[in-house]
């Protein structure tokens, strides 16, 4: 029997549920993201059985964990370093009640709407990281959420938890092969990095060219002269909406998040990511770097928000998104909101496009066009993936990525000549 | 095996910047085409390397008899002709030998070994004192002006074109940068060369003695002759030609 707090829980979450409308998104005056086309009632979450071998999804050589959630239920996990506890949530909310209890739901709440709440009310399995105090977790921590049939709903939940200075790279992997007919990844992601602690974080999207909708809420909460690097890379899926937000929440707390993503095809992409200030003496960086291709759609929105009281706050965002396609359509847009004063708070954003004397420099050294171009967005993002820190994991990125500009070759062609 | 420039009139913005240009490298040798600034200098260089900013209204350009007139740029490239830009382009995120690798095997049927392109890399980066860290940096971003131009002739040195146009590659050098540039032109210099180096003052032909000298003046040339030309020129100055231009015309 699962504990009660969690029965509570699930039976708020189904209120909200049941209560919300399907939401739809507007922004800035003219973006919307719509869920019209996602036809919820057909999806269901699949259950299937665990499974005794390792499943060769992603670069797993060196771990020091791995727990793979599969539709509703979790098939696989290993904890090769017994250190951590990496388990199904699930579990952990028997085992280790107190924790889970204290933490869970602290960031992120089912009444921030329909999702939040489906995700509370119908979350199964889920995944919880726990790293205690003082200990360094050299090899990375995988979290894997994979959907491989149309018609799967995945409400996901990952609880990770990372004690008073202490220091782990967490990977999380969301993946599904192309595949025709729609899925739903519903998620909600908590992470706190305790004081003095140091958290290298990546998420991974690649939910192939299926109508995977990825309507997610993933939080991190940084204490006390942490620092935790984050760097989500989204490499694909039909409709995403996602809020990313980093809290530095104590004196000291160090952030860094990096992302990209590339979109292709007719994919939506709707990101709203917020640098929460919560204290005084706190330092920020973020840079996104985007680049559209096909008939895609991508919007970015960062928020600085640097609340009442922290002073002395030190933070910059910067928001890059690049048009490879005459028929994309996408937005980078900056904004702050500072509600004290003795801050250092800057941001900036550009849309742009291929810069022609670069791709000329390149060809007089007998580069070709199209080898040129793939090149300069690979350079483009380059500052990105090398935040992962990771040779293997940055070498699957910067291959996905030249696989997606050669499928894109005819857009981009298209596109500098009618320019 | 000869660079010939024939008859070129070339049109940037609705107007005609050079008006007839003739000029023939051959390999092995080397030529400075000299002028004050906005002559068609650079036009000149641009075009020959198939910049699309400006369009050729009339005449050729052959390169060992083949006409490369329309061609792209990175077909230029690989018929052998290089440019030595006045201001070249960073390239963010692509390291310097990333961009060599690239560059090279573009021009080969089969990629280059990892081993052989090292080797190549080393002695070339040896010739022209380059120091390691300078490979691994992103190609001209954050270069010093002494940085970018050494790159440009190290890009050479590992391209080994059949001919070269140098464009103000003498430009914001101080003298130390300017000797390390002109040894590793020089060490490239020979009978499969032919270099157009393309400079406004006469400092670096101290360094890097031309077989020939052209003038230009307002998108023509108007003077040619050996390396005293360059000599005269440093002593008189422009107005000299423009005064010589003047009375030829008037005569």
């Amino acid at each position: 029997m699962p504990p009660k707090f969690v029965e509570d829980r699930r039976a708020v979450a189904l209120e909200v549920y049941e209560r919300e409308p399907l939401p739809t998104w507007r922004r800035s005056g003219f973006w919307t993201t719509t869920l019209r086309h996602l036809r919820l009632e057909e999806l269901e979450p699949r259950r299937y059985d665990a499974q005794s071998e390792r499943p060769e999804l992603v670069a797993n050589d060196e771990i020091a964990a791995l727990l793979v959630q599969r539709g509703a239920s979790v098939v696989y996990s290993e904890v090769n370093d017994d250190r951590i506890t990496l388990t199904s949530l699930e579990e952990a909310a028997e085992l280790h009640p107190e924790l889970v209890e204290q933490y869970w739901g602290k960031r992120v709440s089912p009444g921030e709407g329909k999702f939040p709440a489906a995700t509370g009310a119908f979350w199964t399995g889920g995944a919880f990281l726990h790293v205690p105090r003082g200990e360094k977790i050299e090899k990375p921590i995988q979290i894997v959420w994979l959907i491989d049939e149309p018609g799967t709903a995945q409400y996901a939940q990952t609880l990770a938890i990372v004690d008073e200075l202490a220091e782990c790279e967490i990977r999380e992997y969301f993946l599904a092969p192309d595949f025709a007919g729609q899925a739903l990844h519903s998620g909600l992601f908590e992470l706190f990095v305790g004081p003095a602690a140091n958290v290298r974080l990546a998420h991974l999207q690649d939910w192939g060219t299926g109508e995977v909708y990825d309507i997610s809420t993933r939080r991190v909460e940084i204490g006390r002269d942490a620092h935790c690097s984050w760097v989500p890379i989204h490499l694909g899926g039909h409709l995403t909406k996602q809020t990313l937000d980093i809290i530095t929440a104590a004196p000291g707390a160090d952030m860094r998040h990096t992302g990209l993503y590339i979109t292709q095809g007719e994919e939506h992409l709707d990101l709203f990511t917020t640098d929460l200030h919560e204290a005084g003496k706190t330092t920020g960086d973020t840079v996104w770097k985007g680049a559209l291709t096909g008939d895609s759609r991508a919007s970015y929105e960062g928020l600085i928000h640097i609340v009442k009281d922290a002073q002395d706050t030190d933070t910059y965002l910067q928001t890059h998104s690049m048009l490879l396609s005459p028929r994309a359509k996408g937005d980078a847009i900056p904004s702050l909101i500072v509600e004290t004063d003795n801050v250092k708070a800057s941001h900036g954003g550009t849309v742009g496009e291929i810069d022609e004397e670069q791709v000329f420099y390149m060809m007089t050294r007998g580069i070709a066009r199209r080898d040129a171009v793939r090149i300069l967005v690979e350079g483009y993002f380059e500052e990105v993936i090398q935040r992962l820190h990771d040779p293997v994991l940055e070498e699957i990125v910067r291959e996905r990525i030249a696989q997606k500009i050669a499928e894109a070759e005819e857009d981009v062609r298209e596109y500098v000549e009618h320019r | 095996m000869s660079l010939e420039i024939q008859n070129l009139h070339v049109r940037t913005d609705e107007r005609e910047i050079l008006h007839g240009v003739d000029l023939v490298i051959s390999k092995g040798e080397t030529h400075a085409l000299m002028g004050p600034n906005g002559s068609g200098k650079s036009t000149l260089a641009n075009t020959l390397m198939g910049n699309p900013t400006y369009e050729i209204t009339d005449g050729r350009i052959l390169l060992d008899g083949e006409d490369l007139t329309e061609a792209d740029p990175d077909d230029r490239a690989r018929a052998g002709l290089f440019l030595a830009f006045q201001y070249p382009v960073s390239i963010p995120g692509v390291s310097v030998a990333n961009f060599l690798r690239t560059a090279l095997n573009a021009k080969r049927d089969e990629p280059i070994k990892v081993k052989a392109f090292g080797e190549l890399l080393k002695k070339n980066m040896e010739l022209l004192r380059v120091e390691r860290e300078f490979t691994s940096r992103y190609l001209n971003d954050g270069f010093s002006g002494g940085e970018k131009k050494r790159a440009e002739i190290l890009q050479m040195a590992m391209l080994q074109p059949g001919y070269a146009v140098l464009d103000e590659t003498d430009s914001g050098l101080d003298i130390d940068a300017l000797r390390v540039v002109a040894d590793g032109v020089n060490a490239l210099r020979g009978p499969d060369l032919g270099a157009l180096i393309i400079t406004h003052y006469t400092r670096i032909l101290q360094y890097v003695q031309p077989d020939f000298v052209h003038i230009m003046l307002s998108g023509r040339i108007v003077q040619e002759g050996g390396p005293e030309l360059a000599d005269h020129l440093e002593e008189k100055g422009y107005d000299w030609v423009r005064e010589e231009v003047a009375a030829g015309d008037a005569a």
